[in-house]
């Protein structure tokens, strides 16, 4: 199952909005079809460059229209070649604009992951290899809010694209819109890019159930002695927000810098989370709330595990192993059917 | 400091803005001597107003107030004008409603309209006027409104960067603007005919009152040029003929009542004069010829009995046209009883004494022929003054000059000689025009006639000869007909004029500025339809038809597309001026193909990432690159390095990919 990322609301009816629609997927299929999928890095090539008239560049084509009328009208050679002059410096505008974007580097699409009912930031690098500057490129996914940048010459730079990610899943990025009317805004340029990136979206974590105890029984693990104590680190300087109980108040008497003692909870503790146990909520609200669990533990530094129908990880920590446990939840019912 | 962030921030907004308020106030300034004072008053109050309100910040009038004003401003108009289609009003509508549109402009869009309408005003300009002192104006105001574009779809560009990217594109569209100048199709005739209003005559009018030729004589502006294909007149000879007069009412001549007589048959004598004429755009309806035209240039001009060639539209464009004339022509017919009638009335019993006089010559005179020597005779003898600035004359005008005041203008004495020749009984008439010419050495020679030339003399009605040239000034004054007016009399002339005649310097300067006038007026504004086909002819194109036209013309649109597209795509690749630099650049858009060079990679770190991709290319590019490190960061050797230049340069041609793996 794949979500078309969507963005940005429905600016007021339109009654061609059906069909336009219709129209746009045609088209999308058509040119994706004409262009293949792309390795990145990719060189924005002739080829694969559309341009159009602007409405602002339709009405001038309209003025020249009138002017042209005008001067015929009055046979007024003043008047013609005015509008010969200005026809002349639309078509040199449209070379502008198309070689603006001509050349442009795709470098990289990356997607981090985030978490269900946030917005998540697609990660674009654009190069330019040539000795101009390309300046307002606009970046966009299909109904997304333009992103603009102004690249120099010999020059790499990120952009951030917003992608709204409502549930949990993966969001494929089929294809994002680079375009650019620069200079003058008479011609639009653009092109599509095709990537095979994806955003994973972690559930919603979410849940109010606590967090199940010391589950070495459960699991078989012996745990490490010293209950109800958790182990001595270190100290270290006093940070804002740190409970004043945690400050070793001793050594400050001492005349030593305001310093706090740290403690870890200990590598000892064990957290199994069970899909299985927690009958009494739906499915997406079990993912949910094992997915805050799994935040939450990997907040405090324990060793957790993660128990999901046919799929058993850990126990471990660190942000590879939360990443594992989060992204099995994100896919969870959801990959096999592909 | 935060106070200077947001005056910078609000200066980025506010940019696009002041551009369009500049570009729409330039639009209404081109017009100003077109529209009316009060609306070109209205106009610039509200773009001050537009750029005050955006400084300080303060309301813009409501719905309601812009709405009133609007449909208060269009009554006016149409109060003043009486219509709203005409390039006058229509201007002045255009104006006012843009200048409105400017109190609700803040979007690029509305700003983008304003452009618009500055580039509409832009036009109605190039309508109005096209001297060629205007032109760069033209320009200038085309290339803001380019720049005006360029910071309304990047609010950020500074005013240098517009200017430099509208004024690049300008440049580069202006051999397609040629190009469709010459060989766009141009229609015929108007297809849809606009009242353009009428601008202030210029010039000889229908009239003449004793001082009414004496305003002209301080005016320099040209009237016509005439260019002679063969011999050019002798100076004395030189009468261009306006406007004849027949009606006199004691004070004023006037033309007879429109009244179709036959144009009489008759004798041409001495030289066939053959000419072009460039008339000015005068709004009058005469079209000046030397003396005695033969035909009428065109289907749309008439030659009257009275030799005058009469548009049946007044001139709101130069014109040129192919005439023939003779200064001396024989006519053996009888003149019939009204026209003799017409051109012997006189008013009532005014001027008594000349009445008196004329009764005196005619007695002692045998011949009508003798008549005018006599009464030249008393013009030359009776020490009168020609002066541009006679003494007003009373209510028998004749009298009062001829026996008071003696002192006259050229009007003065042809008015007074054709009344003592009615009076005798002989038909006379007054002509008005242009006396002599000045010759311009530029552009292939021609005759300058300005309006400082105007003139006015007498033609007579002698038996068996017809009608007859007499110029009374020439015996008052007769180094009028050799020499100019501005000669003439330099203390009546303006400073401007003086100062040129004092300056040979500043007169050659004057006369090189006529004759670009002139090349401006014949070969860019009267390229018209058969302008083009004598260009297509002279190219080849005998029976130009539409396809043949379209297709070269494809080729030609193509051809600059091309050039143009190379043109801006080179700006990719500045070219080195250093050929070691333009080898090695040559080289890396070679490797680019494998891994394109980083700008922080020297050469033979370059090299190895190339080697590094591509292992076969090892053999042949490592030597390659290395001579270039050692050509360039090596020794300098002097004598030997422009060879070796030439060699790593030859390489570098050579040298291909090895066939990449597949």
């Amino acid at each position: 199952m794949t979500r078309e990322a969507t963005a940005g609301g429905s600016a007021g009816w339109n009654p061609f909005a059906p069909l336009r629609t219709r129209l746009d997927a045609r088209m999308a299929q058509w040119i994706r079809r004409r262009q293949g999928s792309d390795r990145l890095p990719v060189r924005l090539e002739r080829r694969r460059l559309y341009i159009l008239p602007t409405r602002a560049g339709l009405a001038f084509g309209a003025l020249l229209l009138l002017m042209l009328l005008a001067g015929l009208n009055y046979a007024n050679s003043l008047a013609l070649f005015l509008t010969f002059l200005l026809t002349g410096f639309a078509l040199v505008v449209m070379q502008q604009c198309h070689r603006n974007l001509l050349g442009t580097e795709v470098v990289a699409v990356i997607a981090p992951a985030v978490f269900a009912r946030s917005t998540g930031a697609l990660q674009l690098t654009l190069g330019n290899t040539d000795d101009i500057e390309r300046l307002r490129l606009e970046a966009a996914l299909p109904r997304g809010p333009l992103v603009l940048a102004d690249l120099a010459p010999h020059t790499r730079q990120q952009l951030e694209l917003q992608v709204p990610a409502p549930r949990r899943g993966r969001v494929r990025i089929e294809r994002l819109r680079l375009s650019t009317a620069h200079p003058f805004g008479l011609f639009r340029v653009w092109t599509w890019v095709h990537t095979d990136a994806a955003m994973l979206v972690y559930p919603h974590p979410h849940g109010v159930l606590p967090m199940p105890a010391d589950s070495a029984r459960n699991a078989g693990v012996r745990r490490h002695a010293g209950a109800g104590g958790d182990e001595w680190a270190g100290l270290r300087p006093f940070r804002d927000g740190d409970s004043p109980r945690q400050v070793d108040w001793k050594a400050y008497a001492r005349e030593a810098p305001l310093l706090v003692k740290e403690y870890v909870q200990g590598a000892s503790e064990l957290r199994m989370f069970d899909f299985a146990q927690l009958r009494s909520l739906d499915e997406e609200a079990r993912l949910s709330q094992l997915a805050r669990w799994v935040v939450d533990a990997e907040a405090h530094g324990e060793r957790y595990g993660l128990t999901l129908p046919g799929m058993q990880l850990g126990p471990d920590r660190g942000p590879e192993h939360r990443h594992r446990c989060l992204a099995a939840l994100a896919l969870f019912g959801l990959e096999e059917r592909e | 400091m935060a106070a200077v962030a947001t005056a910078e921030s609000a200066g980025q907004t506010l940019r696009p803005l002041f551009w369009t308020c500049a570009v729409f106030a330039g639009g209404v300034l081109l017009n100003a001597d077109r529209v009316p004072p009060w609306a070109l008053a209205v106009a610039l109050l509200l773009i001050a107003w537009r750029v005050l309100t955006a400084y300080r910040g303060g309301g813009q009038p409501g719905v309601a107030a812009r709405a009133l004003l609007a449909v208060t401003l269009v009554v006016i108009v149409l109060v003043r004008f009486h219509t709203l289609n005409g390039l006058a009003a229509g201007t002045t509508l255009l104006l006012l409603m843009a200048g409105l549109k400017l109190l609700e402009t803040r979007a690029a869009r509305d700003q983008f309209v304003m452009v618009g309408a500055a580039l509409f005003l832009l036009l109605a300009a190039c309508l109005d006027r096209q001297e060629l002192v205007r032109a760069p104006l033209y320009g200038l105001q085309a290339w803001l409104c380019c720049g005006a574009l360029a910071v309304i779809a990047a609010p950020a560009t500074a005013a240098r960067a517009a200017l430099g990217l509208a004024g690049r594109a300008l440049l580069y569209a202006v051999p397609l603007a040629l190009l469709l100048f010459v060989f766009f199709p141009r229609l015929p005739g108007a297809f849809w005919a606009i009242p353009r209003g009428d601008l202030a005559l210029t010039g000889l009018s229908d009239t003449l009152t004793p001082g009414s030729i004496g305003q002209l004589a301080t005016s320099y502006d040209p009237a016509f040029r005439v260019r002679f294909s063969g011999p050019a007149p002798p100076p004395q000879e030189r009468y261009w003929r306006g406007p004849v007069l027949h009606e006199f009412d004691g004070q004023t001549w006037r033309r007879a009542p429109a009244e179709l007589r036959p144009h009489l048959p008759r004798e041409y004598l001495g030289t066939a004069y053959r000419y072009r004429v460039q008339l000015e755009a005068s709004h009058q309806r005469w079209w000046f010829t030397l003396d005695t035209p033969t035909e009428a240039p065109e289907a749309r001009v008439f030659l009257t009995y009275d030799d005058l060639l009469v548009g049946a539209e007044p001139l709101r464009d130069p014109v040129s046209f192919d005439e023939v004339s003779y200064t001396h022509t024989r006519i053996t017919r009888p003149l019939d009883a009204s026209a003799r009638r017409q051109d012997t009335a006189l008013p009532g019993s005014a001027n008594p004494r000349t009445r008196a006089l004329a009764a005196s010559l005619r007695e002692r005179a045998g011949s009508d022929g003798a008549l005018v020597e006599a009464a030249l005779d008393y013009l030359r003898t009776g020490g009168f003054v020609y002066s541009l600035e006679p003494e007003r004359l009373g209510a028998d005008a004749i009298d009062d000059l001829l026996f008071r005041t003696r002192v006259g203008f050229c009007g003065h004495y042809a008015s007074a000689f054709v009344v003592l020749m009615r009076a005798a009984g002989v038909p006379a008439r007054v002509v008005t025009g242009y006396l002599g010419g000045e010759w311009i050495p530029y552009d292939g020679g021609y005759f300058l006639v300005r309006q400082a030339e105007a003139h006015a003399w007498a033609e007579v009605w002698l038996e068996a000869r017809g009608w007859t040239r007499v110029d009374p000034t020439a015996v008052v004054a007769p180094e009028r007909l050799r020499r100019g007016i501005l000669d003439l009399m330099p203390q009546e002339l303006p400073a401007r004029a003086r100062l040129l005649h004092a300056s040979p310097w500043l007169n050659e300067l004057m006369q090189r500025w006529d004759a670009a006038n002139a090349w401006w007026t014949n070969h860019v504004l009267k390229f018209d339809y058969e302008a083009q086909l004598a260009v297509l002819e002279r190219l080849g194109i005998r029976s130009p038809d539409a396809r043949a036209l379209g297709w070269a013309f494809m080729l030609a649109l193509c051809l600059w597309l091309a050039v143009i597209a190379w043109h801006v795509g080179r700006s990719l690749r500045p070219a080195h001026a250093d050929p070691l630099a333009r080898a090695y650049a040559r080289l890396c858009r070679k490797l680019a193909r494998i891994v394109p060079r980083a700008p922080h990679e020297g050469p033979l770190a370059f090299g190895a990432a190339v080697i590094a991709r591509c292992p076969a290319a090892r053999t042949s590019l490592l030597p390659l690159l290395e001579r270039y490190a050692e050509l360039r960061y090596g020794p300098p050797l002097p004598d030997t390095r422009a060879a070796d230049v030439e060699a790593f340069r030859r390489a570098v041609r050579r040298w291909s990919l090895p066939q990449l793996p597949p």
